[in-house]
């Protein structure tokens, strides 16, 4: 039987392999097999999640920008020059989603960090000051 | 609404604003992963520390846990509000603080939650100064040895187990024998005597209808405006109720700090421990003796080390903690009673078969024990009940044994009656505290055999007569007595003058 080791462990393995190696295929194939072979694929979301932190540590971001309107070309060349500031990263890459149900501003996700300066996150907070 | 009240708002949402507004550049966030039974597995965070305050996203505004798992791939959150509104997913973010309540005389005379939200109706509570909840105790130099009393106002433990300021005494003893009641007397002692005393009263999962009846009472007695109460009530979540005392003790440490003297009632600690038990369980931690965590014992050491007598240098400054211990069928050897004995200075125990004999307040004198109040004793009550705990020791011994039979000698059956009428004396009822010179008057009466020719059954009457002739024709004297030094000859003559006078009187049985 497998031995049970913590998605931290893994996930700096599979990030550490996928920078330093070319074969990205085969690697996953061994991670998919352990995570059969021990029973835990139902850990599979968390477990990209933990790959991305480690990613990130790296220098490779993956960003996820919400806004209410879709970002202009400029807007989107700041993002990216806010994250590599804020992060070092070296490489990033967005996931653009427009919400509407953010009312404006820009929520930008990024691996275990996030910067919401959305009009409807600051209406919730102000909502829960009040509420206190 | 007044023009007051709109400047106030707006005042308020300027600075909530700013607060928002400061919230600039990418912030550490975590995920839901799993939520349930107040409390939540968050993944992510990995810069969370142990303790610390998270803020989680709900469809109705944030919910506020605390870290208390830190384990490799996630964390472990106790909710401090309802889990309803926490969903898988939700965002959360580390508030970069451990808990804070507010703290300083602005508490006074109010009823508030562990978290200083108020729970009496009145106005929000607006302090200058907050307080950490998980604060360290006091370390060996800010510290003195316990020299002041803490006078409760009952005979039997200002004579027998006195309590100093700064000391912890636990009382215990089974559902209904007492236990509140000695607090509660305690607390009134402090209004009646204007000791300056400020009392805080913990309940830990008490029902609500007990503390309203509580705030009630001590209102008739004008003990609340010197009286912070921090209730929980059993529909609490049970991390409320393991941050209430701690939470209380910061606010009674305010006091402490400024040179006051305040006194801390933890009703109870067993509740305390139960629900430290279920945060613990649901948290995964590994069961051990009665399914307790393992550190259970820290739990309520850590708690009670913070009560202490300051050092000169530090104000001198007190906090006394009267913890209260609920047994099963009188069992002082479970896991959570030897504990909590063990860190205490001493316990009063209350016993099921004194009470329900009458003998009220019913404490066990073989039983309870002041470790360091006897340094603390008023001199006045030290010089009367100095062999009060041994003679009513060997009364209760020798009378289980006098049932056997009548043929007893002359001094065991004169330490009977003696023990007797000492027992009469002892009893005292609720919300009646009694001062110092009505101590030492009332203690002399018997142990100077005043009262010896007085029936068992009549010696509160004439206790009450020679407290009332006292009052009336010796004023001066006793108020006197009640500076708490040691009465002269011609004082304590003058009470056993007017107790032999008094006790003609009732010399007869009703």
């Amino acid at each position: 039987m497998a031995q049970r080791l913590s998605r931290r462990l893994i996930a700096q393995y599979v990030a550490r392999e996928l920078t330093d190696s070319e074969d990205a295929k085969k690697l996953l194939q061994e991670v998919a097999g352990y995570l059969v072979e021990s029973r835990r694929t139902s850990e599979i979301d968390l477990l990209v999640r933990d790959i991305e932190y480690e990613l990130a540590e790296r220098g490779h971001i993956r960003a996820e920008v919400t806004t209410a309107y879709p970002l202009g070309d400029a807007l989107r060349q700041s993002t990216i020059d806010l994250i590599k500031q804020q992060t070092a990263a070296t490489a990033v890459s967005l996931d653009e989603t427009v919400d509407e149900a953010v009312l404006g501003g820009m929520r930008i996700s990024l691996p275990g960090r996030e910067l919401d300066q959305t009009v409807r996150t600051q209406l919730l907070r102000l909502e829960t000051t009040f509420k206190a | 609404m007044s023009d007051l009240s709109i400047t106030e708002l707006s005042n308020d949402l300027r600075a909530a604003v700013e607060k928002l507004e400061r919230r600039d550049g990418l912030e550490e966030v975590g995920v839901v992963v799993r939520v349930g039974d107040g409390v939540a597995w968050i993944h992510g965070l990995r810069k969370a520390g142990y303790s610390e305050m998270l803020e989680i996203e709900s469809p109705h505004g944030s919910v506020d846990a605390f870290a208390l798992n830190l384990l490799e791939d996630e964390i472990g959150a106790v909710l401090l509000g309802s889990d309803k509104n926490v969903i898988a997913g939700a965002t959360v973010r580390r508030k970069g603080t451990v808990l804070e309540v507010p703290v300083g005389p602005e508490l006074l005379g109010r009823v508030i939650d562990p978290l200083g939200r108020p729970l009496d109706g009145g106005e929000p509570i607006k302090t200058k100064q907050t307080g950490i909840v998980e604060r360290e105790a006091i370390g060996v130099m800010g510290r003195k040895s316990v020299h002041e009393p803490l006078m409760t106002g009952i005979v039997a433990i200002d004579a027998m187990f006195p309590i100093g300021r700064g000391q912890r005494e636990l009382i215990i003893g089974d559902r209904q024998t007492g236990k509140t009641a000695l607090a509660i007397d305690t607390m009134i002692n402090q209004a009646r005597q204007k000791t300056g005393v400020v009392n805080v009263y913990v309940a830990i999962g008490q029902k609500l209808s007990k503390v309203a009846r509580l705030v009630e009472r001590l209102k008739q007695e004008g003990v609340m405006d010197q009286t912070i109460i921090v209730a929980t009530s059993p529909s609490d979540p049970a991390s409320l109720l393991y941050l209430a005392p701690y939470a209380a003790t910061t606010m009674g440490e305010y006091f402490r700090d400024n040179s006051q003297h305040a006194l801390m009632i933890y009703d109870d600690l067993t509740k305390h421990a139960v629900a430290y038990r279920q945060m613990s369980l649901l948290l995964r931690r590994p069961p051990g003796r009665e399914a307790y965590p393992g550190d259970v014992f820290y739990l309520h050491s850590r708690l009670l080390e913070r009560s202490a007598k300051l050092s000169d240098e530090l104000g001198g400054g007190s906090l006394t903690a009267l913890p209260i211990i609920e047994t099963q069928a009188g069992d002082i050897s479970a896991y959570i009673p030897t504990n909590v004995i063990s860190i205490t200075d001493g316990q009063i125990f209350l016993e099921t078969d004194l009470f329900y004999q009458g003998i009220r307040p019913a404490i066990s004198a073989g039983l309870s024990v002041s470790r360091v109040g006897g340094a603390a004793q008023t001199k006045a009550v030290k010089s009367v009940s100095g062999n009060l705990k041994l003679g009513l020791s060997q009364f209760r011994e020798l009378a289980s044994f006098a049932q056997f039979g009548s043929d007893l000698d002359e001094s065991t059956k004169s330490l009977i009656d003696r023990g007797q009428r000492l027992t009469e004396l002892l009893k005292q009822p609720q919300y009646q505290p009694l001062s110092i010179w009505q101590q030492v008057a009332s203690i002399s009466a018997v142990s100077t055999g005043a009262f010896d020719e007085v029936p068992p059954s009549r010696v509160k009457d004439a206790q009450a007569a020679l407290l009332s002739k006292l009052t009336s024709d010796h004023a001066d004297e006793m108020k006197q007595l009640d500076s708490g030094d040691k009465p002269d000859e011609k004082t304590t003559a003058l009470i056993e003058k007017t107790a032999r006078a008094t006790a003609k009187g009732f010399k007869e049985a009703l």
